[in-house]
């Protein structure tokens, strides 16, 4: 896939800059307010001035001059109030920008096979939800009015100025032509700045994070102090090696900071000089209002820029996050499109039958072929196992009868095919049990009721008795209210098992596929639970992937899966008898 | 302010780039506030002189020329000096802490969900090193230039002076400060609902199948929303308390010049005051609160970075669990492992091994099978004392482990863990981890025990090939390859491997059970696993049942 840099990330950049401006008045607030501000601040110059030139030049009392003088206050208050309302329009605009974002990503990782998300590393995926969203931030609130700022400010400064004196708005409008070009230089500069900084920064911080992963291991070995010299050593080689950049990089705010010297100097010496009558370039006599007018607008028409070479690297950041994403996520997720529903399911709790025909199913990773044209056959009702040596591919099939994985090939469940079903549809006729199931932070009860949310509580034991959950639950102080997951008490292999089965049990399918579902259980504990699956199973049509010779024995017909096809076996226990020493008992 | 503390002590081992670059930032400020007002001393005075006095151009304009040169020079100064020490803090701060923590891992109880320590530790690292540069260094030059301008006011403009050093102070120090502690809570709102997102995301990566199997793909997206909400509301307050900072600095700044205006407008018409000097000390009073308007924006930092400081302290500061004898032993010569009645469970009600004996012969193979969370790994990592058992003791060549230090255990016994990782650096750098001054021939020697030496030698730049981001990547197979060769390399007599083989497909599980004879020969070897193992492969298999072990 393409990185998403060049080309691309501009089409990114656009995407991003359209979420914004969906934000409609918020996003239009946090750009006008500046403007405004600005155009204010030209009223309050002129003001101030008038007050000055008033009170020393024409002697005129303060008391006179109240009027203006509350007026330069009231302008500095209504800037304030501007400044702080276009910030925060500008900040909630980006919260929404970033909310929609992350849910756009969550709901595409969910739609995803779960194949899709197991070929990702979890870690990467959580960080561009949580972390790349957070960092197109700055671009939003900051670098986005920043350059509209600049591009219109100084030339309304300068227009601003004109009318007072030509000389003074003839240089500030000398200048402005020549913004572009500063802008192209503080985008050259304050890029390369942000960007040695930025890599100097990330660059440390990997290897700081990359050591502190392995820092047990680091100290087992005894290199725990020697690493800690290679951070500091690393973090001064880098120094080095930025400042060389750092010092060009620098040159060009430097430039910038020339400018807007050289126009605070300019214009003082020029209408100082004209006072003094040393320089002649004006038809009519300056006042001190019309020259401290000037003065004071100086300084402001190179703010904006220097404002936007601050913020510059803000952009770089949000590009450089959304390429992130993007990278992972192969290109930057649309808004999901609602669910299509196809044909209904079967009528819930009926068996239905499972026939899978001409099906060849490949290992995701390493493209071995797992089964080739292979056929299965489970009639309504019954009860099917499906041995095979442990990496053969059994849950693979599984995987793919509960519409979960990619096949080629045909699977009809009843009389209609799975690749047609909806997805509520499929979920409501077909239960399914993973090998390795997730157990959720949340209390044992929780994780039950992910089968049925809401499910009452009369329900809700009679499930986990029949998995045989209770039966480790009861010696809990808390029983099923046990707090499990992270944080929580851990449950082993064979309890985790035993959950998710209640899970099923909660449920009304007509078909159920179970990975192994009495894997790790001592013999006594799992005739209890094949009990309560033949139990729950009754009248349902039942597919387990099974190590297991007491389960298998339990089943009406067994298939073994071996050199990619799927055969049909008459003795089961003969099938087992080469089983390495894991299978359970 | 506790770890208000932490950075200035760090700062303080590096006070000369940081006197410079405060001393600097100090300059350039000045000057700038001097440009202006100077600026306007220097046209209302020429304004006024129209009258026919003479008018000393010479040393006003010198002094406007200067000063913008000055500017200019103090300002690159200033960033390249900044930016030179903060990079210094940065090695710092990281160097220290990793030395601090190096003793205290792993962290026992369960302080921080997964992935969670590396991530927030690098986070909250990243928040304090720059705080000095935007926040602290920022106050101090602020209250510098402030201090100045207040004395030249009480000089020059005495009515004025209290007016200014109020106004002033507000913005850049009360304001700052009050926003600092404003935003710590919405900071700590923030950084918890960004932790649950996280938590709510890998949560459903890993439950992707049991949410899509049981259709409740909905449900988990409503609590992602529920948790994203929580953040949206925390970073809102925080940016509205930012917002406040930079109108409360803009709204100080315009009652402050107009309170000077007009006490500076009743001493000019007493005469106590000549219209230039006013004229010019508005100018700079005006110059002046940039410095605080910079200020507002670091405030909000601030407050993170104490409260990141804050964590990074607690984790630097607490007891380490495993001690070191106060008189340690010598460890004998051997490579015999006993587990005499060891009793170990992470919580009091729920023991993980019960009474667990076991006895491994100088130089045996011995496999630990049974069920994932039946205690395998607690074994291995109580041989190495990364936790101490509740009853029983460990001997390692007949000596009880917890009376040697752990450095020396640590040389005897060599742990390949589940998840320990490939580091950022070249294959050379990785397998040196195990023992620093092997050389060539050791390492090829570890690589070829470890079936690796081919796919390495194949490599254009062999042992000098980067891995890790921007490097390369290697395979499943080939990282715990790497990591059992880093192992052989570190000369330790006994090996303990947890689950050498996880995440490896069943050809290269079977391919790498099969070296392991070859590869361990002469060592002591704790193996736990659950693949199924090829004959030959160890001498014993023990099954972990109910907390104890038991012959296959």
């Amino acid at each position: 896939m393409e990185t998403g840099r060049g080309p691309e990330g501009r089409v990114h950049m656009r995407r991003l800059m359209g979420l914004w401006r969906q934000t409609g008045p918020l996003a239009a607030l946090s750009v006008a307010a500046p403007l405004i501000g600005g155009l204010l601040l030209v009223g309050q110059a002129f003001l101030l001035s008038g007050v000055l030139h008033d009170a020393v030049v024409g002697k005129v009392p303060r008391m006179s001059l109240l009027q203006p003088i509350l007026g330069i206050g009231a302008l500095m208050a209504l800037r304030a109030l501007l400044a702080f309302a276009g910030e925060q329009a500008g900040a909630r605009a980006a919260e929404t920008v970033k909310a929609r974002l992350r849910k756009t990503l969550f709901r595409h990782i969910l739609a995803q096979h779960p194949a899709w998300t197991a070929e990702r590393a979890s870690g990467a995926l959580a960080s561009a939800v949580v972390d790349q969203v957070e960092a197109v931030e700055g671009f939003l609130v900051r670098y986005l009015p920043a350059t509209v700022s600049a591009a219109i400010l100084p030339l309304a400064f300068a227009a601003a100025v004109f009318p007072v004196d030509v000389v003074v708005g003839l240089l500030f409008l000398f200048t402005a032509p020549l913004i572009p070009v500063f802008m192209a230089l503080v985008g050259w500069g304050a890029e390369a700045a942000s960007r040695g900084h930025v890599q100097a920064f990330a660059r440390l911080s990997g290897l700081f994070a990359d050591r502190l992963r392995g820092i047990v291991t680091l100290r087992l070995f005894g290199r725990a102090d020697a690493e800690a010299t290679v951070i500091e050593e690393a973090g001064d080689d880098l120094r080095r090696r930025t400042l060389g950049v750092m010092c060009i990089a620098f040159l060009s705010s430097a430039v910038l900071e020339f400018f807007a010297a050289l126009g605070v100097a300019g214009v003082a010496l020029y209408v100082g000089l004209t006072y003094l009558g040393l320089v002649e370039l004006r038809t009519g006599a300056l006042t001190l209002q019309a020259g401290l007018f000037c003065l004071l607008m100086a300084p402001e028409v190179y703010l904006p820029l220097r404002q936007l070479a601050v913020h510059y690297h803000d952009r770089a950041n949000a590009k450089a996050a959304l390429a992130e994403i993007a990278e992972l996520f192969e290109g930057l997720p649309e808004a999901p499109a609602p669910t299509i529903g196809h044909c209904p399911a079967e009528r819930p709790g009926r068996a239905v039958s499972v026939f899978a025909t001409d099906l060849t199913l490949t290992a995701p990773r390493s493209r071995r072929t797992i089964l080739s044209h292979a056929k299965l056959v489970a009639l309504p009702g019954e009860h099917v196992a499906v041995l095979g040596e442990s990496g053969v591919g059994k849950s693979t099939l599984l995987e793919a009868l509960a519409g979960l994985r990619k096949y080629q090939g045909e699977i009809a469940l009843g009389e209609r095919s799975l690749s047609r079903l909806s997805e509520d549809g499929l979920r409501r006729d077909v239960a399914y049990l993973s090998q390795r199931p997730h157990l959720f932070q949340g209390s044992i009860a929780d994780n039950i009721r992910l089968g049925q949310p809401g499910a009452p509580d009369s329900l809700l034991h009679k499930a986990a008795n029949l998995a045989g959950v209770t039966a480790f639950t009861d010696a809990l102080p808390q029983g099923l209210d046990t707090p499990i997951g992270e944080g929580g008490l851990g449950l082993s292999g064979g309890e985790a098992h035993r959950v998710a089965l209640a899970r099923i049990y909660l449920r009304d399918p007509g078909i159920v596929l179970l990975d192994e579902p009495t894997a790790h259980l001592d013999p006594d504990m799992e005739e209890r639970v094949i009990e309560g699956i033949l139990s729950f199973a009754r009248g349902r049509t039942l597919i387990v992937a099974t190590h297991s010779a007491a389960l298998a024995a339990a089943m009406d017909r067994t298939f073994v899966i071996g050199g990619g096809a799927l055969l049909p076996v008459l003795c089961p226990r003969r099938a087992l008898s080469p089983m390495p020493q894991q299978g359970a008992a | 302010m506790n770890s208000l503390s932490l950075i200035l002590h760090l700062a303080g081992k590096r006070t000369g780039p940081f006197l410079a670059a405060l001393g600097l930032s100090l300059v350039t400020l000045a000057a700038g506030i001097a440009l202006l007002g100077v600026s306007g001393w220097f046209l209302t005075g020429a304004a006024l002189t129209t009258a026919g006095l003479a008018f000393n151009l010479f040393g006003p304009s010198a002094m406007v020329r200067g000063l913008s040169l000055m500017r200019i020079v103090a300002r690159y100064g200033e960033k390249l000096v900044g930016h030179d020490a903060t990079l210094k803090l940065l090695a710092d701060l990281r160097g220290w802490l990793f030395r601090r923590l190096v003793p205290r891992v792993p962290f026992q109880g369960r302080l921080f969900r997964r992935g969670d320590l590396v991530s927030r530790l690098t986070a909250d690292v990243d928040a304090l090193d720059t705080v000095f540069l935007t926040a602290i260094g920022p106050i101090l030059t602020a209250l510098a230039a402030g201090l100045a301008m207040t004395s030249l006011l009480a000089v020059l403009l005495p009515d004025a002076a209290p007016i200014y050093a109020l106004g002033f102070g507000c913005a850049s120090l009360a304001l700052p400060i009050a926003l600092a502690l404003a935003s710590q809570r919405p900071g700590e709102a923030a950084t918890l609902a960004s932790a649950e997102l996280r938590m709510r995301v890998l949560d459903a990566i890993d439950g992707h199948a049991d949410l899509r199997a049981m259709g409740q793909t909905e449900s988990a997206f409503r609590a992602f929303s529920a948790s994203g909400r929580r953040l949206t509301r925390a970073r809102t307050r925080q940016s509205a308390l930012n917002a406040l900072g930079t109108a409360g600095v803009q709204a100080m700044g315009g009652v402050t010049l107009v309170g000077i205006l007009w006490q500076g407008l009743e001493a000019l018409d007493t005469g106590a005051v000549n219209g230039p000097v006013l004229v010019g000390l508005l100018l700079a009073t005006l110059a002046s609160f940039e410095a605080a308007s910079l200020l507002a924006r670091g405030a909000g930092r601030l407050g993170a970075a104490l409260a990141a400081g804050r964590r990074v302290q607690a984790l630097a500061a607490s007891e380490p669990t495993i001690l070191d004898p106060a008189r340690p032993s010598a460890l004998p010569e051997g490579s015999s492992v006993h587990f005499e009645a060891v009793r170990f469970g992470h919580t009091p009600d729920r023991l993980v091994l019960r009474d667990l004996s076991l006895q491994v012969r100088d130089g045996e193979r011995v496999a630990i099978i049974g069920p994932s969370g039946c205690g395998k790994s607690t074994i291995l990592h109580l041989l190495l004392r990364l936790s101490d058992p509740e009853a029983g003791a460990i001997r390692v060549a007949g000596q009880d482990i917890r009376t040697v230090t752990q450095a020396n255990l640590h040389r005897r016994v060599a742990l390949l863990s589940q998840d320990t990782p490939v580091f950022l650096g070249t294959i050379r750098d990785n397998l040196r981890i195990g023992c620093p001054d092997a050389d060539d021939d050791a390492l090829w020697g570890a690589l070829r025990a470890a079936r690796l030496d081919g796919f390495v030698r194949g490599l254009p730049e062999e042992l000098d090939t980067w891995l890790g981001e921007a490097g390369r990547t290697l395979s499943a197979g080939q990282t715990r390859r790497l990591c059992l060769a880093r192992v052989l390399l570190s000369g330790a007599r006994i090996v303990a491997l947890d689950e050498p083989t996880s995440g490896l497909d069943r050809e290269t599980e079977a391919d790498f059970l099969a070296d392991l004879a070859a590869a361990t020969r002469g060592r002591t070897v704790l193996l736990a696993t659950h693949a199924s193992l090829p004959d030959g492969a160890v001498d014993r298999v023990l099954r972990v049942e109910n907390g104890r072990l038991s012959p296959q």
